[in-house]
């Protein structure tokens, strides 16, 4: 009976550990490799099967046929490298345990201003990349703030998220396309271009190809066609907004 | 020349300016940022000073992406970070946004607009060109960023001995 419970509670730390990677942003080999560290350090055999939305795993110990089977679903996805870091962090003192669940989840996230001026920063970062002089940076700045604004907001009152990214990308294109009408700066074409560039789906589509690689193929898929449909949504909100400037 | 390296200094450090607030929108920890800014600026400079001696685009992003694939997995062990925290960000500053946005004002015209003929096949030209960079740059970014990971995993799967 006590042993049973111990490879439950195991099961669940596990599966609490590897829900937290998947949202966190990590790739499926990741997420593997993570595990395997963890299991070795608690003495236990774990196999599993990790997809978009749940987690099936199943953990046994090589002396007693005792094994447990867990399934846990997956809460939506929100990219934090500072779980991803704690995690790796902590699989490498698991076998110390100088570490609780608790100091990976609490991984504090930086401050909403911090985030929106410094995002902004990067829009305007981009307007310089592609030859952008200053009046079009500040244009980028202005409309990449007020687009991840919207996108923040939204997220509060929990609307579904290629919505989201559609409306962001949507005002932040309307606003940058200002720029254009009243021909402010040298390239106002660059800040409409680059103003819609943070909602890129980076990460998921790099995740995507790496999981590839490591033929993990349906993880793969799921994730390319995330970043697909995000792109979509960011074309879908430049398209309508060009539409009603009437820009070519 | 001067003019031409403070030029390339300054593109490169928005490069690196890009890049952290993308990792600042990932939540990277506060430990990797000078890393993220370094990273970014180096593959910014090592990006615009090929495209200065006339390499193609897609080119010069393999490369520069490449060597962050490379360099990470030495930071890595030094700073104690995962590679996939510090690599990811200086990466997305190489994103294609200009082809992407020329192609979806291409696609626009044709479709909506243009009636003239020779237009609209200067138009097919224009999305063809762009439409196709643009997916080269991004399977350049993926390929440049994994393959290095791929050929150096012997030395990064470190198990946890018993």
């Amino acid at each position: 009976m006590d042993s049973s419970k111990e490879l439950i509670k195991t099961v669940d730390l596990l599966l609490e550990i590897s829900s937290l990677l998947m949202v966190s942003g990590a790739n499926t080999n990741r997420v593997n490799l993570s595990i395997d560290r963890f299991a070795s350090a608690l003495h236990c055999n774990t196999s599993c099967f990790i997809s978009h939305k749940s987690i099936i795993m199943t953990v046994y110990e090589d002396n007693s046929t005792l094994s447990c089977t867990r399934v846990k679903n997956i809460p939506p996805y929100a990219i934090n490298f500072s779980v991803i870091s704690a995690v790796s962090k902590a699989s490498w003192n698991a076998v110390e345990d100088h570490w609780t669940l608790e100091i990976i989840k609490n991984q504090k996230r930086y401050p909403k201003l911090v985030v929106l001026i410094a995002v902004s920063l990067a829009g305007a970062g981009f307007c310089n990349i592609f030859n952008g002089d200053y009046i079009n940076m500040g244009v980028a700045f202005a409309s990449t703030f007020i687009g991840l604004l919207i996108f923040q907001l939204t997220h509060r009152e929990g609307y579904n998220v290629y919505l989201r990214i559609f409306s962001a990308s949507l005002i932040a294109s309307v606003l940058a396309s200002l720029g254009i009408v009243f021909k402010l700066g040298a390239n106002p074409e660059t800040a409409l271009a680059t103003s819609i560039l943070f909602l890129v789906p980076g990460v998921a589509l790099i995740n995507s190809f790496t999981d590839f690689l490591d033929n993990n193929i349906i993880n793969g898929l799921v994730r390319y066609t995330t970043g697909l449909m995000t792109v979509l949504a960011i074309a879908l909100g430049l398209f309508i907004a060009m539409l009603i400037f009437q820009l070519h | 020349m001067l003019t031409i390296l403070l030029n390339l200094l300054e593109v490169a450090a928005w490069s690196g300016i890009a890049a952290l607030g993308f990792g600042i929108l990932f939540n990277i920890p506060k430990g990797v940022i000078p890393t993220v800014f370094i990273l970014g600026f180096t593959a910014g400079f090592i990006k615009f000073m090929l495209m200065h001696f006339n390499i193609h685009i897609v080119l010069s992003t393999f490369i520069a992406v490449f060597f962050i694939g490379i360099i990470c997995m030495p930071v890595a062990h030094k700073i104690h970070h995962p590679p996939v925290v510090f690599c990811i960000p200086p990466t997305i500053p190489m994103i294609p946004g200009y082809f992407a946005y020329e192609t979806v004002l291409s696609v626009m015209n044709f479709i909506f607009m243009e009636a003239n003929q020779a237009k609209r096949v200067e138009l097919m030209d224009a999305i063809f060109a762009n439409g196709f960079t643009m997916l080269f740059i991004l399977i350049s970014i993926a390929a440049g960023i994994s393959l290095p990971m791929l050929l150096l995993r012997k030395n990064t799967v470190k198990k946890i001995e018993d």
